[in-house]
């Protein structure tokens, strides 16, 4: 029986460019910053600043958000790397819709968020004990992760769809990830002490809605701000993916560098 | 050896990338069922815009375009299921040139057995046995080529386009894929194919289209373009004594006056030999005016020989060897009649 074109895409996209190192370095990268960054700074951090939880329990969530941004680099680079070598302009001209193999891509993302979000559960397991996530709890955190890497995967693909050389797709990818990251509430909570600018950027920032609300479903606190943070990632998710139909729709099949 | 049925008719088909300026225009011609096209032009002529269009990779700007009974404005997916399209840029997955293969059937919904059995059907003939286990990265330019086309045979298709998929390809390789093709055309697979190779587009294909600066120039067989378009091909003849010096000058002049230009003797040559060479438009036509002359002066001759017309004399006749011809401008539509006209005598059907 033949699968449906999407899900023939979303095999090959595995198949073909998530080699396993890429893989390993995807989810090991954050799952070492839960052992190495959590471990040292519980030791520094006052449990004060992150709502009396230790410094590590406070980031298990953060680095959950953080699948969102791994999820969207991963289906922007599959696109980018599919248009320089031409497999953009192959699939075009086989049995394929754009809007599937765009559908494809957002749902490469997903699986790779979902798949890691699971893994930071698993990593963040000894430091944060066995969670008590409510039902409503778990449908919190994919909800969360999935909108975020909707929204992350179409403004990557967009920029690929615009963008005709690697060196600016991939400067700006690692520019915009640092940024988001560092930017975000992933990392460190807002406080009395942060700077107002400071903490007014973070708010523009969907990782900061992402990781404050998933850091509430790990608490099992759920309140208007969480219903806030979904709606605001849910907004940007249709926007990030409405973009990225504009930017396929008008997409220039020529060579790139 | 192709049927009757017409498998692909564009109408004045045209793509503007910008206003006024189009990649190709007023292209009208026809593809049969197991015909063999071949598309011919310079670089930047139009034929790659023409493979994109025909492929619904680009949509026309004007004209029509039948493809297997669909317009390609709304054939799309349906369409696109029917082809098989080599592009001229290399595109790959990152896997071994063996996974690719299946990975690319898988794609195209062919079952698993049929893929494998096909992946091996197109190793052999393709020779990438050394390559299956590397990554098409790692190949050499010629492998990676033979790749491409082997990759695209790994799904069943009707129509089969090929931008320039012999480049970079050894003479053997080469003649093992013309070979193939010739073999598949024969299955009744149409093929659209072009090439800078002219020696490649004269023994492959069945019928050559010539585009130049987006508007095509012919259509019709490689004998008829090199008889219609051969150019000035030299013409040898062997008297079978010296000529006197003041009847090589005459027989010059009387040349002159035909259009033809006699070699200089090489300074290295025989003064005995009664040889002579000149080039002429339409050689044929001039042998019997060269016995008459060689009757009326008493002289007789040994041989005579003209160099064989070559499909690269007649492009080159065609579109002037620097190619400088006039910029493409808004003309009257080829003629559809004479367009979708085999050479071989058979209408529209």
């Amino acid at each position: 029986m033949k699968l449906p074109p999407v899900f023939r895409l979303v095999v090959r996209n595995f198949a073909s460019n998530l080699d396993p190192l890429t893989v390993v370095i995807r989810f090991g990268q954050p799952a070492i910053t839960i052992v190495v960054l959590g471990t040292m700074f519980s030791g520094i951090v006052a449990s004060s600043l992150t709502d009396g939880l230790p410094y590590t329990a406070f980031l298990v969530p953060g680095m959950v958000a953080f699948q969102m941004i791994t999820g969207g680099v991963v289906s922007g680079n599959l696109f980018w790397l599919d248009r320089r070598w031409s497999m953009t302009e192959q699939i075009f001209s086989g049995p394929f819709l754009r809007a599937e193999y765009l559908g494809g891509l957002v749902l490469t993302t997903l699986l790779f968020s979902l798949v890691g979000v699971g893994i930071m559960m698993l990593v963040g397991l000894p430091f944060i004990g066995v969670a008590a996530l409510s039902p409503l709890g778990v449908l919190t955190v994919l909800l969360t992760v999935g909108l975020g890497s909707i929204f992350f995967a179409g403004l990557l693909i967009t920029l690929g769809t615009r963008l005709r050389s690697a060196n600016a797709y991939f400067t700006i990818q690692s520019f915009l990830q640092l940024f988001v990251i560092f930017l975000s509430t992933v990392y460190y909570p807002i406080t009395s002490s942060t700077p107002k600018v400071l903490a007014s950027i973070f708010y523009f920032n969907p990782l900061t809605y992402a990781a404050d609300t998933i850091r509430d479903a790990f608490a099992g606190r759920f309140g208007t701000a969480d219903v806030l943070g979904i709606g605001v990632l849910g907004a940007l998710a249709a926007i990030g993916f409405g973009a990225a139909i504009w930017g396929f729709r008008t997409l220039d099949l020529g060579p790139i560098q | 050896m192709s049927s009757n049925e017409l498998v692909l008719e564009t109408r004045d088909l045209g793509y503007s990338y910008a206003p006024g300026r189009f990649a190709i225009r007023h292209l009208s011609l026809g593809l049969f069922r197991g015909e063999i096209l071949g598309l011919l032009g310079r670089n930047g002529a139009g034929k790659t815009t023409t493979i994109r269009l025909l492929t619904t990779l680009l949509p026309p700007t004007e004209g029509t375009a039948i493809v297997l009974g669909q317009d390609i404005r709304t054939g799309g997916r349906a369409l696109r299921a029917h082809l098989g399209v080599v592009l001229q840029s290399e595109s790959l997955d990152f896997v071994t040139v063996e996974r690719n293969l299946t990975l690319y059937a898988f794609l195209w919904g062919v079952p698993r057995e049929v893929a494998k059995a096909r992946a091996e059907e197109m190793i052999d003939l393709f020779e990438l046995e050394q390559a299956r286990r590397r990554k098409p990265w790692a190949l050499s330019g010629g492998e990676r080529r033979r790749f491409q086309v082997a990759r695209e045979l790994m799904h069943d298709m009707e129509i089969l386009f090929l931008d320039e998929p012999t480049v970079g390809l050894d003479a053997i390789s080469r003649r093992r894929i013309l070979a193939y093709l010739r073999r598949r055309a024969r299955g009744g697979l149409s093929i659209v194919f072009t090439t800078h190779i002219m020696h490649e587009a004269d023994t492959l294909c069945d019928r050559i289209a010539v585009v130049h600066k987006g508007k095509l120039l012919a259509l019709c067989t490689a004998e008829e373009l090199k008889h219609q378009h051969g150019g000035a091909r030299e013409v040898s003849i062997a008297f079978s004594a010296p000529l006197p010096t003041d009847l090589r000058a005459q027989l010059a002049a009387d040349l002159a006056r035909q259009g033809a230009t006699l070699r200089a003797p090489e300074a290295d040559s025989d003064p005995l030999a009664g040889q002579i060479s000149f080039r002429v438009e339409r050689a044929e036509e001039i042998l019997p005016w060269v016995s008459h002359w060689a009757q009326v002066h008493s002289l007789e001759i040994d041989r005579m020989a003209i160099e064989e017309a070559t499909l690269e004399g007649a492009f080159l006749g065609m579109i002037g060897e620097t190619g400088e011809e006039e910029n493409l401008e808004p003309e009257g539509p080829t003629s559809i009649a004479g367009a979708l006209t085999r050479a071989s005598g058979g209408g529209l059907p």
